[in-house]
C-alpha cells in the first residue's frame, strides 16, 4: 500500500445549474474526461440550501435538488483544474481539502487477488 | 462478558461414569466453572471413543455406552484460564484436559441485561480521520456486492460506523462513465463509501479495504469530531432494540 499526498476537490451547486445548455455536472464530468483528470463522481443531495437560501428539495415538476461533484488527484493537477472549471459555474462552492490517496487498480494484473 | 481478540479455549475429557463426591463429574466441573462466573461452557456426550484405558467405548455394546467420553469446552481470557487451572487440575482425577490459543470473532449476547455488549463506540471528539473508498456499484466479492461485502467487513473491524453514497454520475479507475437517464437505468453506477474513525483503527481497515477492491480508489483525510451524540445504554435496553 503506497499512500500519496492529494487533493479532494468538492464543487457545491444544484442540479438546476447549467452551462451551455447541459446540466453543469454533466459538462464538468466531460471537462475532466476531457483533461484527463483520473476520476469524477457525481453525487445528488436529498435536501439542502446555499448561498440563495432557498431550500432545495425534491419536486414533481423542478429539479432543484443539490449537487455535489468530488474529484481526487494529485495537488498539481487540482491546481491546474480549479480556474478551468471555476468559470464554468455561475454561482456554488468549491472546497478543497487535503488526503492521502491510494489508488487500487488490479484488473491489469494476472488476477492475482 | 468475553471481549474480542486473543482467549483460551478449554477442552476436558472426562468419561460420563467419572464420580465426584457422588456426583458426575462432568457436573462438578461445569457448576465450578459456572460458580467461577465463566461465560460459558458447553458439555457435550460423545458418540463412539476411547481413552486412556484402552476400551473403546461404544453405543453399540449396551454394556460400554455407559462409559461414553465426555467434552467440556469454555473460552476465557488467558488470565481467568490460568486461575482456573490448578483447580481443574485437582479436580480432573480421570481424563484430559487441553488448552490451545483461539481468537474470539464474536461474544454476542442478546439479553435485556446485557451489560456493555452493545457499546462499539469507543470515539471521543477530536482528531479522527476519515476514509473515502470509491468504487463501482456492480462490483462484486464472492457473490454479493462490494459495497456490502466491506460494510460488513468493516463491522467485524469494529468500525463504529460507516455510510454508502450513490452517484448519479461519474468514471474512474475502469474509464467508463457511470450515467442513469430517464430511459436507461443503470446498474452501476458509482459508490462511495465514508468513515470515520481513529487512525490506527482505519489504517488497520484501509489494509482490509485494499485487499477486497478490485478497482478504486481509498482516500484519507483529517477531520475533526465535534461531538458524537449517541442514546444512553438505558435508553436502548429500554426500548428493546439493541442497535
Amino acid at each position: 500500500m503506497q499512500a500519496l499526498p492529494g487533493k479532494l476537490l468538492r464543487l457545491h451547486f444544484t442540479e438546476r445549474d447549467r452551462y451551455q445548455g447541459k446540466p453543469l455536472h454533466e459538462a464538468i464530468i466531460e471537462k475532466c474526461r476531457e483533461l484527463q483528470i483520473s476520476g469524477a463522481t457525481v453525487f445528488r443531495g436529498l435536501e439542502g440550501y446555499g448561498e440563495m437560501a432557498e431550500i432545495h428539495r425534491s419536486h414533481v415538476l423542478r429539479h432543484d435538488l443539490p449537487i455535489v461533484v468530488q474529484i481526487v488527484d494529485t495537488p498539481e493537477t487540482i491546481e491546474r483544474l480549479i480556474p478551468l472549471l471555476e468559470p464554468m459555474m455561475d454561482r456554488g462552492l468549491i472546497a478543497v481539502s487535503d488526503v492521502s490517496m491510494i489508488r487500487v487498480h488490479k484488473t491489469k494484473d494476472t488476477g492475482a487477488a | 462478558m468475553l471481549q474480542k481478540g486473543a482467549a483460551k479455549k478449554v477442552t476436558i475429557y472426562v468419561n460420563e461414569d467419572t464420580q465426584r463426591h457422588l456426583a458426575p463429574l462432568y457436573e462438578s466441573v461445569l457448576s465450578f466453572l459456572m460458580s467461577k462466573g465463566v461465560a460459558g461452557a458447553t458439555a457435550t456426550r460423545a458418540l463412539a471413543g476411547f481413552g486412556a484405558h484402552g476400551v473403546l467405548h461404544t453405543p453399540k455394546v449396551e454394556a460400554l455406552s455407559e462409559h461414553l467420553s465426555i467434552r467440556i469446552e469454555f473460552v476465557e481470557s488467558a488470565a481467568r484460564v490460568n486461575e482456573l487451572l490448578p483447580t481443574l487440575y485437582e479436580m480432573i482425577t480421570d481424563g484430559l484436559i487441553e488448552v490451545q490459543d483461539t481468537t474470539i470473532v464474536k461474544a454476542a449476547m442478546k439479553d435485556k441485561h446485557a451489560p456493555e455488549s452493545n457499546q462499539p463506540h469507543t470515539r471521543q471528539a477530536g482528531s479522527a480521520k476519515m476514509m473515502r473508498i470509491y468504487l463501482g456499484e456492480a462490483d462484486r466479492w464472492h457473490g454479493e456486492p462490494l459495497y456490502d461485502a466491506i460494510v460488513k467487513q468493516l463491522r467485524l473491524m469494529d468500525i463504529s460506523g460507516a455510510t454508502v453514497y450513490r452517484g448519479i454520475l461519474g468514471y474512474g479507475a475502469k474509464g467508463h462513465t457511470h450515467k442513469q437517464s430517464f430511459f436507461h437505468v443503470s446498474k452501476d453506477l458509482p459508490i462511495m463509501i465514508s468513515v470515520v474513525e481513529s487512525e490506527e483503527k482505519l489504517k488497520v481497515a484501509a489494509e482490509a479495504v485494499e485487499n477486497m477492491l478490485e478497482d478504486g480508489l481509498i482516500v484519507m483525510s483529517d477531520v475533526e469530531i465535534v461531538r458524537l451524540i449517541r442514546s444512553m445504554p438505558e435508553e436502548i435496553t429500554d426500548a428493546g432494540s439493541p442497535r
